[in-house]
């Protein structure tokens, strides 16, 4: 049968009980805006009963401290960053990209019709001087929008080869420090031990690394082993297999694996594939259809000056410097005439001739060899341009609210509630009360069982 | 479901409605809904052909515009020809009359002598500092008083040109000739020499391309000269050819009523639209010299006024009257490109409306509807803000005693 001091330790029990839930709720309520946090919940038991004729509860028991984590949310939540990533990366070079070629003053499109503007009236005053210098300012317009349209593509593709190296650097930092974390969760879990405050900071690191790449993640005995989409190791036990960078034959910034394999191409998300399939492919894609545009329609406009004279009665000479090859045109195009009366407006070697002009305004409704005419190709630009942008814009939108929901389900599972938590501190502290006042109670009976041969003696 | 933190949720919804709202302001503010390509690739796309349509239609209106004036100029002056033939066959007509005394008929020559001035002058007339009738030459008069000899710059008694004198491959040697109304061109080629120029010359004359009789030689002062042995003709002689330097008239060989055409044939066309071009301008030598030629007409009437007997002079009004008949059919096709190009003119106003029209649909926003919008946007703001700050201060904390 059950003695007081027998109840007096169930009751202490008790207190250490609640002192542990209150611990925890403690710890949650700390942590309720700490990024990544897992809340935690006290595991409770009952004590198991000694043995005896009549058998009743033995107290309770602490257990221990356990995360509340989902590990499926957790992973999808890393792939849903690194698409998000991805998109950003895209999103923020194309709204660089895109003003040049939204319609201004002076952008291609505009120069382009104000070139051919510029011819036609001269058509009027074949002789005028200042018409014929109007033509060479428009032609120099033209130009250097070219130039400044495949500067800011250029440009924006250097830039990105400074952040694949950041990213790399990146990388390599946190697969140092989740390589770290590895074997400290794996022989927490080896004792049968809560690692969740590590696993907190080891997942929260992994989200981080899916923000700059793809990241595939297996659980091992030795923790998590971390690989790229393609499988490259990043992480594999406690050690961090380093990504380094180099300069491709081609001038930009590639990524090599620990043995040195180029996986470049493999990366497709996250700000790194983000940030590679913009410099590789979307870039290059809109300076092809620029530079071929700015070289067919140069080459087009010296044939049509070819074909006339200019006011001096010379046959005409070219009116751009034009690159002999596509690649490049758009950033190389300029003037080679600067004199007036060079431009080769007669088509019979007279001064005040204006018949060649039909030939060069032909070059705006004729197709170039790519089969537009320079208008339609320019606009097909605009088109793709404003394509890329528009599909980054709704893909990182897209992402964004995934990941938003994703966040909003394992926050139903993981996140802390303060309104919870409080209700637990109430819980717990009336739990500490009671098993207080069992302490106070059980006092006074030993108190009085003590007084009862003192009293009798009396 | 548990819900633990409200606070990504509404700041997400603020983040959006503030984009809605910024967008909405955007639209209101410029007008447009398609600020930039990715509002609307395929709108941004076709906006770029119809900016090049609009400026393409901006430009031709503008070629109306100023080859309306030019065309009227030279229609006015065409006019003025025609009313001075007019008054020249009535003097001419008096003229004929077997009355008419010597004197009288001097006096009559005389006003036939201003009549050929004003058609001259009218053949020069000018605009905008260029020639009208000069065809593609619009920088220099066309018509310009004959000599019957002309002499070249350089060669001199110690330092004499001659027919071994290679010229200059590339130049030009023209010879205008007054009677014909035609010109002679030599463009020289490489291992000519002034006896190339010579027979070439020489060939003209025989084939009546210009006058026979005109020759090139080498004077006794050991220059080229070029000219007629026919006191009633005259030519323009003009050169750039280094070797020779300028051709000018030999002092006291100006012909009297004799005008060369020293333009060229060339007639320039403007467009004015899509497969649209008009012809700019009437060369001088289609209006005045080729055919029932006007100058010629007038300088024999004149002859025929001073020394000519009724017949000749008759027969001279004559001729008079087949100009005028020429010039005037010369007008037509110029009236004709006038009433085209204010046709055109209304055609490319009503384009351009349709243009700005098709701009609206593309990119231009309703405004009623953009005001609207922005209103709407304005309210949802409002909301998603009132929600958040009445949700989010709730939790459990603020009901429980202290």
């Amino acid at each position: 049968m059950a003695s007081l001091t027998t109840s007096l330790n169930m009751a202490v029990q008790s207190l250490g009980a609640a002192d542990a839930g209150l611990q925890v709720t403690n710890n949650n309520i700390a942590n309720a805006n700490t990024p990544g946090y897992t809340r935690e919940v006290a595991e409770f038991q009952e004590e198991t009963p000694t043995a005896g004729s009549i058998s009743s509860g033995a107290g309770v028991e602490v257990t221990g401290f356990q995360s509340i984590r989902d590990e499926l949310l957790q992973r999808q939540i890393e792939q849903e960053t690194s698409a998000q990533s991805g998109a950003n990366a895209q999103q923020a070079a194309m709204q660089q990209i895109q003003p040049v070629f939204t319609t201004s003053t002076d952008d291609i499109g505009t120069d382009m019709s104000a070139l051919f503007s510029s011819i036609s009236n001269l058509s009027t005053e074949p002789t005028s001087t200042a018409s014929r210098q109007a033509v060479l300012t428009a032609g120099q317009n033209l130009a250097t929008a070219f130039n400044t349209a495949s500067n800011t593509l250029t440009s924006q593709q250097a830039g990105l080869n400074t952040q694949v190296t950041e990213d790399v650097s990146q990388i390599n930092q946190l697969t140092k420090q989740i390589a770290a974390l590895n074997p400290q969760i794996a022989q927490l879990n080896s004792t049968g031990q809560d690692a969740g405050t590590l696993q907190d900071q080891e997942d929260q690191l992994v989200v981080s690394l899916s923000k700059l790449t793809n990241v595939s993640v297996t659980n091992t005995n030795d923790g998590e082993t971390l690989t790229t989409g393609n499988g490259t190791p990043l992480v594999v036990g406690s050690q961090s297999c380093a990504l380094t960078t180099t300069i491709g034959s081609n001038g930009t910034t590639r990524v090599l694996d620990q043995t040195g394999n180029d996986i470049t191409e493999s990366l497709t998300s996250g700000d790194l594939g983000g940030t590679i399939q913009t410099r590789d492919v979307t870039i290059p894609g809109l300076l092809n259809q620029l530079d071929t545009l700015a070289n067919q329609f140069g080459k087009a406009f010296n044939a049509a000056q070819a074909s006339g004279y200019d006011q001096n009665g010379d046959a005409g000479q070219n009116f751009f410097t034009v690159s002999s090859t596509v690649a490049g045109s758009a950033g190389t195009i300029k003037m080679a005439i600067t004199d007036p009366s060079l431009v080769a407006a007669s088509s019979d070697g007279t001064a005040g001739s204006n018949g060649n002009l039909t030939n060069l305004s032909a070059v705006q409704s004729n197709n170039l060899p790519s089969g537009a005419t320079p208008g339609d190709a320019y606009a097909s630009i605009v088109y793709q341009v404003g394509s890329l942008t528009a599909n980054a814009n709704a893909e990182s939108t897209a992402t964004t609210a995934s990941l938003l929901q994703l966040n909003d389900q394992l926050s139903s599972v993981s996140g802390v509630s303060v309104d919870e938590e409080s209700a637990n501190l109430i819980q717990y502290q009336q739990a500490y009360e009671a098993a207080a006042r069992v302490v106070t109670t059980i006092q006074s009976l030993f108190t009085i069982t003590m007084s009862m041969g003192t009293a009798s003696a009396d | 479901m548990r819900v633990t933190n409200m606070l990504p949720d509404m700041q997400y919804a603020m983040q959006q409605s503030q984009q809605a709202l910024a967008t909405a302001e955007q639209q209101v503010a410029t007008g447009n809904l398609v600020n930039q390509p990715s509002d609307d690739p395929t709108a941004s796309a076709n906006m770029v052909v119809s900016l090049a349509n609009m400026a393409t239609v901006d430009q031709y209106t503008s070629n109306v515009t100023a080859l309306q004036s030019q065309m009227q100029m030279a229609d006015s002056s065409i006019s003025a020809i025609i009313t001075t033939l007019n008054s020249a066959i009535t003097t001419g007509t008096e003229g004929a009359n077997s009355t008419e005394n010597t004197a009288d008929r001097q006096a009559l020559a005389s006003q036939i002598e201003g009549d050929l001035s004003s058609v001259i002058s009218e053949g020069n007339s000018t605009y905008q500092g260029a020639y009208l009738f000069a065809g593609s030459a619009s920088s220099a008069a066309p018509f310009v008083a004959a000599s019957t000899t002309y002499t070249s710059a350089n060669g001199s008694v110690s330092s004499p040109l001659a027919a071994t004198t290679a010229l200059t491959a590339g130049s030009v040697t023209t010879i205008s000739d007054a009677t014909t109304g035609e010109t002679m061109t030599f463009k020289a080629r490489a291992g000519d020499t002034i006896a190339t120029l010579q027979a070439a010359v020489a060939s003209a004359a025989s084939s009546g391309e210009i006058s026979s009789g005109v020759s090139a030689t080498i004077n006794a002062s050991g220059q080229l000269s070029i000219g007629t042995p026919n006191e009633g003709a005259g030519i323009v002689v003009s050169s750039n050819d280094a070797v020779l330097g300028s051709m000018s008239a030999a002092s006291g060989t100006q012909v009297a009523n004799a005008y060369a055409y020293v333009g060229d044939s060339t007639v320039n066309s403007v467009q004015i639209g899509t497969s649209l071009d008009v012809s700019t301008n009437l060369p001088g030598n289609t209006l005045l010299t080729a055919g029932p030629n006007v100058i010629g007409s007038l300088s024999k009437l004149i002859t025929a006024l001073q020394s000519g007997t009724t017949a000749e002079i008759s027969a001279a009004v004559g001729s008079v009257s087949s100009a005028l008949n020429h010039v005037s059919e010369q007008r037509v096709p110029l009236d004709f490109t006038i009433n085209q190009l204010d046709s055109q003119d209304s055609y490319l106003s009503q384009e351009k409306i349709t243009l700005t029209s098709q701009e609206t649909s593309l990119v231009g926003a309703n405004l009623p509807d953009a005001a609207t919008n922005l209103s709407q946007a304005e309210l949802q703001n409002s909301t998603v803000m009132a929600a958040a700050a009445k949700v989010l201060p709730q939790t459990l904390l603020q009901y429980l005693q202290p």
